[in-house]
C-alpha cells in the first residue's frame, strides 16, 4: 500500500513533466488536457476517498509551487477533486468503472468541477459570470481531458483480480 | 467521550480532512504574497525545471533546423526593414538635435528558452532558462518576436517563472496606439480585456494595443494585441474591449526577457504596483 503512495507521487512529477513539456506542442487553442487530474481521479478511486482527498492537496501543492500559479487555488480545487473522485472508490465495483467509459464520464465530472473552480478565482474581480466562463472555458478542457482518460480505459488490466 | 470523538472520526474522518484540508489551503491562498511562499516556490520550480530543460533541449534540436530556414528568411526582411528605419532614425535624430530632445532609453535584453508551460485556463505560466545568476529580477517584461508575453514573477539562480496575459493575476496598463486611449488590460480567463473603458472614449475593432506610458511595470511601449471587439455592458456607463494578443501563448519557445529594473532602489519604486495585490 505504502509504495502505491509512493507511486502516485513520482507518476504525479513525470505527468507534470509530461504535461508541461511536450504537451503544450499538442495544445488546441492553448488548452492541454488535465494528465494531473486523470492521475488523481485514477488513484481516488484506487485508493479511496480520504486517500484521495490527502493526495489532491499534495498534488495541489506542488503544482501551485512548481507551475507559479496562486498558491492554493489548485490546492483547493484538487483536494475536493480527490474527494468527489473517492466516492467512486468501491472496491467491488472498482474494476466495472476502469474497464468501462463510466471512468471517462467520472473525469468528466470531476474537471468540470476543478474547471468550475478555476472559473470561480478568474471572475472574482471582474464583471464576468462564473457560469459564462465555465460555458466558455471549461467545456472544451473537459472533452479533450476525458478523451484522453479513454487511454485508461483501453489500456486498464482486464483481469487484474482474478 | 474519547470513544464519542473517536465514533465521530471513524464515520466522519473524510469529510473532517476535506475541511481540515479546505481551511489549510485558505489560509495558504490568504498568504500567498509573504516572501516565505515565494521562496518556497522558487526553490520547487528551480529544481523541477532543471529536468524540464533536458526534455525542453531535446525536443527543440529537431526543431531548430526548421526554425533556421524561417529565421534566416525574416533576418532578410528584418535586414530589409531596419536598412528603411536607420533612414527614419538619422532623420529623427537630426530633428531631435534641432529641437534639444535627448533620446537616453536603451533597453538591454537577454535571450531565454520556454523549458515549460502551463497551459491552464486561469493561470498561464512558463517557467524560462534565465534567472538572478543572469540578472533576471520579478517585475521585468518578457517578449517575442511578436510582442508582449508577460512579466517575471518569480525567480530562482537559474530559471524564472514568467506570469503571461493568459493569467488572471496579471494587469497592465496598456494604450490603443491610434486614439493613444489608456485602459487597463487584465485575462478573464477566457479573452484578454481592456476593463472599465467608458462608452465615450474611441476605441474600435482593429485598433492596435501597446503597452502604457503609464505602467509602473512596463513603461515602453510594446506591442500587446489587436482589438477584436467591444461588449457593451448593458448597465453602466463601461465597455468592455475584447483584445487578441499578438502571441500565440502555446506555441512560444524563444523569448526575451527586457532587463528594466536594474538597481534595488527603482526596483522598489517601480514595482509598487506590481507587488501590491
Amino acid at each position: 500500500m505504502r509504495s502505491r503512495y509512493l507511486w502516485s507521487i513520482i507518476f504525479f512529477f513525470l505527468l507534470l513533466l509530461f504535461q508541461t513539456t511536450i504537451l503544450p506542442i499538442i495544445a488546441i487553442k492553448g488548452v492541454v488536457p488535465d494528465l494531473i487530474l486523470i492521475l488523481l481521479v485514477f488513484y481516488s478511486m484506487q485508493l479511496g476517498q480520504l486517500s484521495g482527498t490527502v493526495l489532491g492537496f499534495v498534488y495541489g501543492f506542488f503544482f501551485d509551487v512548481i507551475t507559479g500559479s496562486l498558491l492554493g487555488t489548485t490546492m483547493l480545487s484538487l483536494t475536493i477533486v480527490g474527494f468527489v473522485a473517492g466516492y467512486f472508490s468501491n472496491e467491488n465495483k472498482r474494476d466495472l468503472y476502469f474497464n468501462n467509459y463510466l471512468f471517462v464520464l467520472i473525469v468528466a465530472m470531476c474537471s468540470i468541477i476543478n474547471s468550475a473552480f478555476n472559473s470561480f478565482f478568474a471572475s472574482i474581480d471582474l464583471n464576468t459570470s462564473v457560469v459564462r466562463l465555465l460555458l466558455n472555458q471549461g467545456i472544451f478542457p473537459t472533452l479533450y481531458t476525458a478523451l484522453i482518460s479513454v487511454l485508461v480505459v483501453v489500456f486498464y488490466p482486464k483481469r487484474s483480480f482474478d | 467521550m474519547l470513544r464519542f470523538f473517536s465514533d465521530v472520526w471513524k464515520n466522519f474522518k473524510e469529510y473532517i480532512v476535506l475541511v481540515v484540508l479546505i481551511v489549510i489551503s485558505l489560509i495558504i491562498l490568504a498568504s500567498n504574497q509573504k516572501p516565505a511562499a515565494k521562496k518556497i516556490s522558487s526553490t520547487f520550480f528551480g529544481t523541477f525545471a532543471n529536468f524540464a530543460s533536458v526534455i525542453s533541449d531535446a525536443l527543440n534540436i529537431t526543431k531548430y533546423k526548421i526554425e533556421n530556414s524561417e529565421l534566416q528568411k525574416k533576418n532578410v526582411e528584418l535586414m530589409l526593414e531596419v536598412s528603411r528605419l536607420r533612414q527614419y532614425g538619422i532623420e529623427n535624430s537630426e530633428l531631435k538635435d534641432l529641437l534639444g530632445i535627448k533620446d537616453t532609453i536603451k533597453y538591454p535584453i537577454t535571450p531565454a528558452l520556454v523549458v515549460s508551460k502551463s497551459l491552464s485556463s486561469a493561470q498561464g505560466t512558463y517557467t524560462i532558462n534565465v534567472g538572478r545568476s543572469d540578472s533576471v529580477r520579478p517585475g521585468m517584461p518578457v517578449i517575442n518576436e511578436f510582442g508582449l508575453i508577460g512579466i517575471v514573477y518569480a525567480s530562482s539562480s537559474d530559471y524564472s517563472i514568467v506570469r503571461t496575459l493568459r493569467n488572471i493575476d496579471l494587469s497592465i496598463t496598456v494604450k490603443d496606439e491610434r486614439s493613444r486611449v489608456d485602459g487597463v488590460m487584465k485575462w478573464n480567463g477566457s479573452n484578454l480585456v481592456i476593463i472599465n473603458v467608458p462608452k465615450t472614449y474611441d476605441i474600435e475593432s482593429g485598433d492596435r494595443i501597446i503597452t502604457s506610458d503609464l505602467s509602473s511595470i512596463i513603461a515602453m511601449p510594446l506591442p500587446v494585441g489587436i482589438v477584436t471587439g467591444l461588449n457593451k455592458v448593458e448597465t453602466g456607463i463601461f465597455n468592455e474591449v475584447t483584445v487578441k494578443p499578438f502571441v500565440d501563448f502555446s506555441k512560444a519557445e524563444h523569448v526575451f526577457v527586457i532587463k528594466v529594473v536594474e538597481s534595488k532602489e527603482e526596483d522598489n519604486l517601480e514595482l509598487n504596483f506590481f507587488n501590491r495585490k
